[in-house]
């Protein structure tokens, strides 16, 4: 059985398009996708999709998955459960992030493939690594305007990484291609810069770069660009909150993305019958994740009996993979303090609206882990559980503190794993039939 | 001018425009879009207040996390990047 | 390395800063120690209802006095005196509901008992299926997760110092007093005070005693910030439902459904066995609470012993040790039971009785 939030397969990297798109050029992402979902659909896997999970429970010998479908609550009970949960996107704290018309820069993608859809009239892309000339490449092709591609990796940068990069000519063609018309159109390209602020009431009227040192430090001299919307990334992170609630570990990897869960390369946990595959243990990238799940589907099939050796090819290939996966995820980290350029009077956490100077002070009062934040501040404790701020909080403990980010673990993760409806949850019920344990003793 | 990525908004063919409303006010979008493409693209942006100091936010992530989009939908609380439009949904803002 | 105390405090709960903060304001010279950070343990992140209406009989002049100093704790706290309803849906419950709620208006709490009109005049968001019910005007709440904030605060003002991360792994004596071993230098006490809450067993080991220490792991959870439902604190004539809305919006469900695990374990899970039900009820007393989204269920331990009544006095055999815990609602009565506990230490005689660790716990306290 194999369940997904969206409302069909393919995950981040093939998402599928909308029923509202009745055809539409293809894309290398939208080929692979479609494929997926025709072997999936040939090969009898049943799939429950627009199926949330909202926790999962080990019971006896088994684990309990928890769903939430079309506003009603089931389980499913199983011997084995792979997480394939992926990432979540990053994001870098500046003055007026929040200004809609701000997205994710990967979001922007999942606008692209999904709806095929801009985020504006004239777009500033900017983020690290590959992503960035994707998604102002996509924005072109789909005839929108590119205010400006902002970077904050310089052309140096990648030129260091290409010797990880001949292994894929393919990609380092394709990404070659989207940096030559956006030169050619006469996108300015902005090497080593960061967006340092957005400006705008309830849309975004524009935003102001500002070049960073060779450490992340924003150099004077602003650049104010106009734009009515912008994709602002912040490299990916793995998804670690399903596993975390089974009971798996995490640990520090920030060349994999930050906090990422403990896995065997063949995705056996310390939990009986729990397999992680894909981003959810490192950011390796669409094709190591592939790859993955094929490796990690024969170690669960072995943990149900099954006959299925390993295959040291495929693992061969996974690891070639991975190690062009993991030099674009390094890349999408350099010379990005991710909360450098955020103002005192920035807001770090959305959910709750808290400044950077709230949190500083929260933490030069005494409270010097993410818990302590969230508890005394609400950071982490709004609807979106802490996702966009826990890195963030993180950083600004580190920095007071001095201490290093793998000392400072994110908050404890709580279920439900997505928001959940009470009546979802309740169902209908006769009260009589409430399983009511003996009150407490007068 | 040449173009090394070639310009394909010409080619995307999508359903008929459907009405919705968001707050009232009378809206068209493409029946089973994602509605929160289909608001942005009706130039909706504004979804809703932030609490504490009530600034208007709007959709984020696109990926159903950030919770930045829900908006009412029969008396509950949705994500928007996780609907589509069909004719004659009503949404409401939590603004 | 190590650093001489008048007395070490293990724990940082609710129990033992209310401690240290008395003893330090008697004249002595305290340290906190938590394994993790002040106020994250049960103190941190229970559904903090300060309800005469669900406290034990025999503890209510410790809640009465509790509540006047969360009175005066005040905002630094989220202290709202917003008086509670307790509710009853069937007959049985009504039954359970008179019982008890007169022997609590008894013991000195000021609880009426109310009709469904008055009910539903104060909190018309109820369902009108209220058999019977109870108002106390005393009840309220606080905001449990701002604890250790609000601690720290306190202990820094009194320079009591606190060490956060810092377990206590083994306790040995020498002339002086004690020897508490932890990761870091080891620190020296004349006396100690035992406050680890759900951990006290495995501490008091440390020291040889067998304290018969048990733990329950209670649910709370929260939902999204809602329009205006409730303005006061709704229970159940069986405790086994807590609600309130917060400020914010946001609306706090509890009443002691159990998850799964054990403080040894040190996790616990949130299991929808009894997160459902829980729910469920509480829908039930708010229709309303239906259309909002939980964001958040967590459990904690809450420490007991078999007769269900606090430990708070000498640690049995072993002089210039105590113990101060499993105290039934001891959110509610931590700061007042640990004031107490501090005067008991400081050797001055306590306002009222406290409970002798060292008691036959088979035989009923009362
Ligand atoms: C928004 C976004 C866009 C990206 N775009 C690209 C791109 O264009 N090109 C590229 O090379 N890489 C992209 N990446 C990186 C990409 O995610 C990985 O390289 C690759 O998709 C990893 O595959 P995966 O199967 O591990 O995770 P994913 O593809 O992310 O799949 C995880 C799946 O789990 C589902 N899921 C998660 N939690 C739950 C839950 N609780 N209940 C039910 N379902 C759940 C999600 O809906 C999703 O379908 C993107 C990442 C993100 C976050
Ligand atoms: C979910 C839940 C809901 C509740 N709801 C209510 C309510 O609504 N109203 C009410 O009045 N009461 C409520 N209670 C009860 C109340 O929270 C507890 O009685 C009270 O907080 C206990 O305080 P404590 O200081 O004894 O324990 P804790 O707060 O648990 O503190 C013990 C501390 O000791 C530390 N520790 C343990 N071992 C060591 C070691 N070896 N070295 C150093 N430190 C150590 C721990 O880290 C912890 O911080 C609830 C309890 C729970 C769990
Ligand atoms: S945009 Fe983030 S949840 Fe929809």
């Amino acid at each position: 059985m194999l369940i997904d939030e969206q409302g069909q397969a393919g995950g981040q990297v093939w998402r599928a398009k909308d029923r509202s798109i009745l055809s539409a050029p293809a894309t290398p992402e939208s080929r692979s996708g479609d494929n997926l979902r025709e072997r999936l659909a040939a090969s009898g896997v049943r799939q429950m999709t627009d199926t949330r999970v909202w926790q999962i429970e080990r019971q006896g010998e088994h684990w309990v998955i928890h769903t939430l479908r079309n506003g009603a609550a089931g389980r499913l009970h199983s011997r084995a459960v792979i997480l394939a949960t992926g990432a979540r996107e990053e994001a870098q704290p500046v003055r007026g992030w929040t200004t809609p018309g701000v997205i994710g820069l990967a979001g922007a993608t999942a606008l692209f493939k999904q709806s095929i859809r801009l985020p504006g009239r004239a777009s500033v892309v900017a983020g690290a690594g590959p992503l960035v000339f994707f998604v102002a490449s996509e924005i072109r092709r789909l005839g929108g305007t590119v205010a400006a591609v902002v970077t904050p990796n310089t052309r140096a940068d990648w030129l260091a990484r290409l010797p990880s990069m001949v292994a894929r000519p393919d990609l380092l063609w394709r990404g070659g291609r989207w940096v030559a018309d956006l030169m050619l159109a006469g996108v300015p390209i902005y090497w080593g810069h960061a967006v340092k602020s957005v400006s705008g009431d309830d849309q975004v009227t524009g935003v102001t770069l500002c070049r960073l040192a060779a450490d992340g430090t924003p150099l004077p001299g602003d650049i104010g660009i106009a734009a009515d919307s912008v994709c602002l990334g912040g490299g990916l992170a793995p998804s670690t909150e399903a596993a975390q609630l089974a009971g798996v570990a995490i640990r520090y990897r920030p060349e994999l993305g930050g906090w990422v869960s403990e896995a065997e390369l063949d995705g056996s946990t310390a939990r009986e019958g729990l397999f992680l595959a894909g981003d959810g243990c490192g950011i390796r990238g669409a094709v190591a994740a592939e790859l993955h799940g094929q490796i990690v589907a024969r170690t669960a099939l072995r943990h149900i009996g099954q006959a299925s050796a390993s295959d040291p090819a495929l693992e061969r290939a996974y690891r070639r993979a991975s190690r062009f996966g993991e030099a674009m995820t390094v890349l999408s980290a350099l010379r990005a303090d991710p909360i450098g350029l955020a103002t005192p009077d920035t807001i770090v956490c959305r959910c709750e609206s808290l400044t950077r100077r709230t949190i500083e002070v929260e933490i030069e009062s005494g409270a010097v882990s993410s818990n302590a934040v969230k508890s005394g501040q609400r950071a982490g404790m709004g609807p979106c559980g802490g996702k966009y701020c826990q890195s963030s909080v993180a950083r600004l403990i580190a920095l007071h503190e001095n201490r290093a980010l793998s000392e400072i673990a994110p908050p404890t993760p709580r279920p439900p794993i997505r928001p959940v409806p009470v009546s979802a949850l309740a169902g209908d019920f006769d009260y009589d039939d409430l399983p009511m344990p003996k009150p407490a003793p007068l | 001018m040449i173009r090394l990525v070639p310009d394909h908004s010409a080619r995307i063919q999508r359903t008929e425009k459907v009405p919705f409303t968001f707050d009232g006010v009378a809206l068209m979008g493409c029946a089973g879009e994602n509605l929160a493409a289909a608001l942005m693209q009706a130039g909706v942006l504004h979804l809703r207040n932030a609490p504490g100091d009530g600034a208007p936010r709007g959709a984020f992530c696109m990926m159903a996390l950030c919770q930045e989009c829900v908006v009412f939908v029969d008396g509950q609380s949705v994500e928007s990047c996780r609907l589509t439009v069909s004719s004659g949904l009503v949404v409401k803002s939590r603004r | 390395m190590s650093e001489n105390h008048d007395i070490a405090v293990i724990g940082g709960g609710i129990m033992g800063c209310a401690a240290a903060l008395r003893l330090a304001s008697g004249g002595m010279a305290p340290i906190v120690l938590d394994r993790g950070d002040l106020g994250q343990g049960a103190s941190g992140v229970n559904a903090g209802t300060l309800s005469l209406q669900i406290k034990r009989v025999r503890l209510m002049p410790y809640a009465l006095k509790g509540h006047e100093e969360w009175a005066r704790m005040g905002d630094a706290v989220g202290f709202r005196r917003t008086g509670g309803y307790t509710l009853a849906f069937t007959e049985r419950e009504a039954e359970l509901l008179t019982e008890r709620q007169t022997l609590k208006a008894e013991a000195g709490a000021p609880i009426e008992f109310v009709t469904n009109n008055q009910i539903l005049t104060a909190e018309p968001n109820l369902t009108r299926r209220v058999l019977a019910a109870s108002y106390c005007r005393e009840d309220g709440y606080a905001n449990s997760s701002l604890t250790g904030q609000y601690y720290r605060g306190r202990l820094r003002e009194a320079s009591v110092p606190y060490r956060e991360r810092c377990a206590v792994t083994s306790i040995t004596r020498d002339t002086q007093g004690f020897v508490l071993h932890t990761g870091g230098p080891a620190i020296k006490a004349r006396r100690i005070l035992l406050a680890a809450g759900a951990w006290l067993k495995p501490v008091a080991a440390m020291l040889g005693v067998d304290l018969p220490v048990d733990a329950r792991i209670n649910t709370v959870s929260v939902t999204e910030r809602m329009p205006p439902l409730l303005t006061t604190v709704i229970g159940h004539a069986t405790g086994l439902l807590t609600m309130k809305q917060k400020g914010n919006g946001t609306i706090l469900i509890g009443g002691g459904w159990q998850g799964r695990g054990t403080p040894q374990e040190g996790r616990g899970e949130v299991t929808a066995d009894s997160l459902i039900p829980n729910l469920s009820l509480a829908q039930f007393a708010l229709p309303e609470l239906g259309q909002a989204r939980v964001l958040r269920s967590w459990t904690g331990f809450e420490a007991n012993v078999p007769d269900f009544y606090p430990l708070a006095g000498e640690l049995p055999g072993v002089p210039d040790a105590f113990v101060l815990g499993c105290v039934r609602g001891g959110y509610t009565i931590g700061p007042y039971i640990g004031r107490l506990m501090g005067e008991f230490i400081l050797g001055h005689s306590p306002e009222m009785p406290v409970f002798d660790p060292g008691r036959d716990f088979e035989k009923d306290a009362t």
